[in-house]
């Protein structure tokens, strides 16, 4: 019993952490919050439904596409949109909103009800332990969320403009003296918000169907996971991603699936009272 | 700026013009219906139905030479702003309302109806609890789960010889209600469920239910849900090897089940409200519907534009007979009766609750299309 939860925990907990990344990213490097990142983890899905379904794309080039296409997406968006609602925090999260709203739109105007999605990474089980069922999906979302991790730890701390990014993150003021392109530097960070989300969305495809509103709910549940972990820490936000996810399938297992939201709310609540930096995060102290 | 503000200009003159074009003896006709959220599968259907009616009644000279037009509001599958948009339509000061999609929806605007006295048919609700003593301007022209659910359960024993039932709802009030009712009828047979479980109507993943279900060796499951969740659980059920025959009430006729769980549907049993190939008119109707709708942004789905069709049309004849006048209207409609096509021959008629005595017809998946479930009908 238990163990067939927490693999569907921990299918679910990989895509909050993915989608809660995003949030992670912009908020390292601009301490905003950019609440359309549910939206833009929908829009990637219909991207890859597109890709997939109209095109035939197979799973990995999807898998490299998508992000592609979507990284493209948020650095225009950044540049267009954006940059022009930094000077206050309100006007940022409420833009942002705004935003999550057309993009929501657009899509239903083009796509009005559920479909389904391709089923790319194969239909089958495997058994790994007798009685367990292994969805091949939840295969593909654990492995390729470790690859992205391993790939994004590898970029912010062995490359020359991942350490840039971080640099952005620490002080863009002083970073920007340095000679670092704190512009370039803040539509990089926006484009990968949007890749790792656009990749969360493609591999939840193939598990349910795809909805207009199916962001939603995934985007409040990353941002609770991400406040969870910490969210100015991209490990943090692995953890609390997995956490959640593996958290609600128990207790909706145990206790009543009729209260399985309420979980992840009560945590975000508890968290924010109790440890607003999250688990892994750091307290940044306020500069005067 | 001013690109936007000459936008918007524009887009208010056109606004105007439309409302221009609705010229003040025209007949208003208000649809409310889920065109988005979690109802949209069903909401396009409504809205195709409504507009096959329509266009068939204009084709005709209007009513009494009066034209006919369309008022729709979506009330995006939530009770709350289902409220909102049946205060819309009564503002807009439309003659007759027809639609409501999902009971919990329903029973939020309906108040609404009630308090503004407005004549409203509802198409898409089957809670009991809509048609009692209490309303005076809510008609429903659908059987309610009292017979649909009584009836699923009555089948599940009798016809099929099912031993181990489990139930999975939706928490919405609709599901609760049939749950209560088809729980409450296997008792009065004998057969207590081996498992009941329930899920949110935007759930996504089921394994905590399904594997509780799995544990239990359900023979037959009763699943009291509507799209896009019910064909989630069917796909999710067969994955983790659950071989029960999924059983329904209407929240499940719709064609879309089938292309969303095309495998995980087959044999699955539901009440419908229409059965296209029942009866030579039934048979015209769903030639017509498709061909009209065959280039459509969604599908045409038969079993769910067919009961909005009918509305619109009972609508029509009331119109006709009386005119707009709200009061005769509903005198009207408690005196309608009437055949409907695609459904078992009976004289349908409203009771002393505007409940429409209307039967059901059983279907059963089968391949791509729904079939008559035999030995049902």
């Amino acid at each position: 019993m238990l163990p067939q939860l927490l693999i569907g925990g921990l299918g679910t907990g990989c895509i909050y952490a993915l989608v809660g990344l995003g949030f992670t990213l912009v908020y390292r490097g601009m301490a905003m919050v950019n609440f359309a990142q549910g939206q833009v983890f929908m829009a990637g899905t219909f991207l890859g439904l597109y890709l997939a379904r109209d095109l035939g794309v197979p799973a990995i080039p999807l898998l490299i596409l998508v992000p592609a296409i979507s990284f493209v997406a948020g650095a225009l968006l950044e540049k267009l949109v954006f940059r022009r609602l930094y000077h206050s925090h309100e006007v940022f999260v409420v833009g942002a909103i705004g935003l999550g709203v057309m993009i929501e739109n657009f899509v239903r105007a083009l796509f009005p009800e559920p479909l389904p999605f391709p089923k790319i990474f194969g239909s089958g089980v495997y058994r790994f332990i007798p009685g367990v069922l292994f969805q091949k999906t939840y295969l593909w979302i654990v492995v390729i969320t470790l690859i992205l991790v391993l790939m994004l730890h590898i970029m912010f701390t062995y490359t020359r403009r991942g350490r840039a990014l971080r640099a952005v993150a620490a002080d863009a003021e002083i970073a920007g003296t340095m000679g670092v392109s704190v512009p370039r530097a803040i539509g990089l960070t926006f484009g990968l918000s949007f890749a790792v989300a656009s990749i969360a969305g493609v591999l939840i495809g193939p598990l349910y169907f795809v909805s207009p509103d199916m962001g939603d709910m995934v985007g409040l549940k990353a941002f609770s996971a991400a406040v969870l972990g910490g969210i100015n820490s991209i490990v943090g936000t692995i953890i609390g991603g997995i956490l959640l996810g593996v958290i609600e399938a128990t207790a909706a297992f145990y206790i009543s699936t009729d209260y399985k939201d309420v979980f992840a709310f009560a945590i975000l609540m508890l968290m924010l009272v109790v440890r607003p930096h999250g688990l892994l995060g750091r307290v940044v102290p306020v500069k005067v | 700026m001013l690109s936007v503000r000459s936008l918007s200009a524009m887009l208010f003159s056109s606004l105007l013009v439309f409302s221009q074009a609705t010229r003040a003896q025209d007949i208003k006709i208000g649809m409310i219906a889920g065109l988005s959220g979690g109802g949209a599968s069903y909401g396009a259907s409504i809205r195709q139905g409504f507009e096959m009616a329509m266009k068939e009644i204009n084709d005709a000279g209007g009513i009494n030479g009066r034209k006919l037009v369309i008022d729709v509001a979506d009330d995006a599958s939530d009770p709350a702003q289902s409220v909102l948009a049946m205060q819309r339509l009564v503002n807009d000061q439309v003659d007759i309302v027809v639609g409501g999609w999902g009971s919990s929806q329903v029973l939020a605007n309906m108040e609404v109806a009630e308090r503004a006295g407005m004549p409203y048919i509802v198409v898409g609700a089957s809670n009991p609890r809509i048609t009692t003593s209490r309303n005076k301007w809510t008609f429903r022209i659908l059987t309610n789960d009292n017979g649909q659910a009584t009836r699923l359960a009555d089948l599940a024993v009798s016809l099929l010889h099912m031993k181990r039932i489990a139930v999975i709802h939706d928490s919405n009030d609709y599901g609760v209600g049939a749950r209560d009712i088809f729980d409450a009828r296997l008792k009065e047979l004998g057969v207590t469920p081996v498992d009941i479980e329930s899920y949110q109507t935007n759930d996504k993943d089921f394994t905590a239910q399904l594997t509780h279900i799995a544990s239990a060796n359900a023979d037959g499951i009763a699943l009291l849900g509507t799209l896009p969740a019910a064909p989630a659980i069917m796909n999710q059920a067969r994955d983790l090897g659950i071989e029960g025959r999924f059983m329904g009430a209407a929240g499940l006729s719709n064609e879309a089940i089938i292309s969303l769980a095309p495998e995980a549907s087959q044999h699955t049993i539901a009440t419908a409200y229409f059965f296209d190939t029942l009866d030579p008119q039934a048979k015209a109707w769903t030639e017509k519907y498709m061909a009209m709708f065959k280039n459509a942004a969604q599908a045409p789905r038969p079993s769910q534009a067919a009961p909005t069709y009918r509305g619109v049309k009972m609508a029509a004849d009331c119109l006709t007979a009386v005119g707009t006048d709200k009061d005769k209207l509903r005198e009207c409609l408690k005196g309608w009766h009437g055949t409907f096509f695609g459904l078992p021959k009976a004289e349908e008629h409203f009771d002393d609750t505007n409940q429409l005595v209307v039967p059901v017809v059983l279907v059963t998946v089968e391949g791509k299309s729904f079939a008559l479930l035999p030995g049902a009908n």
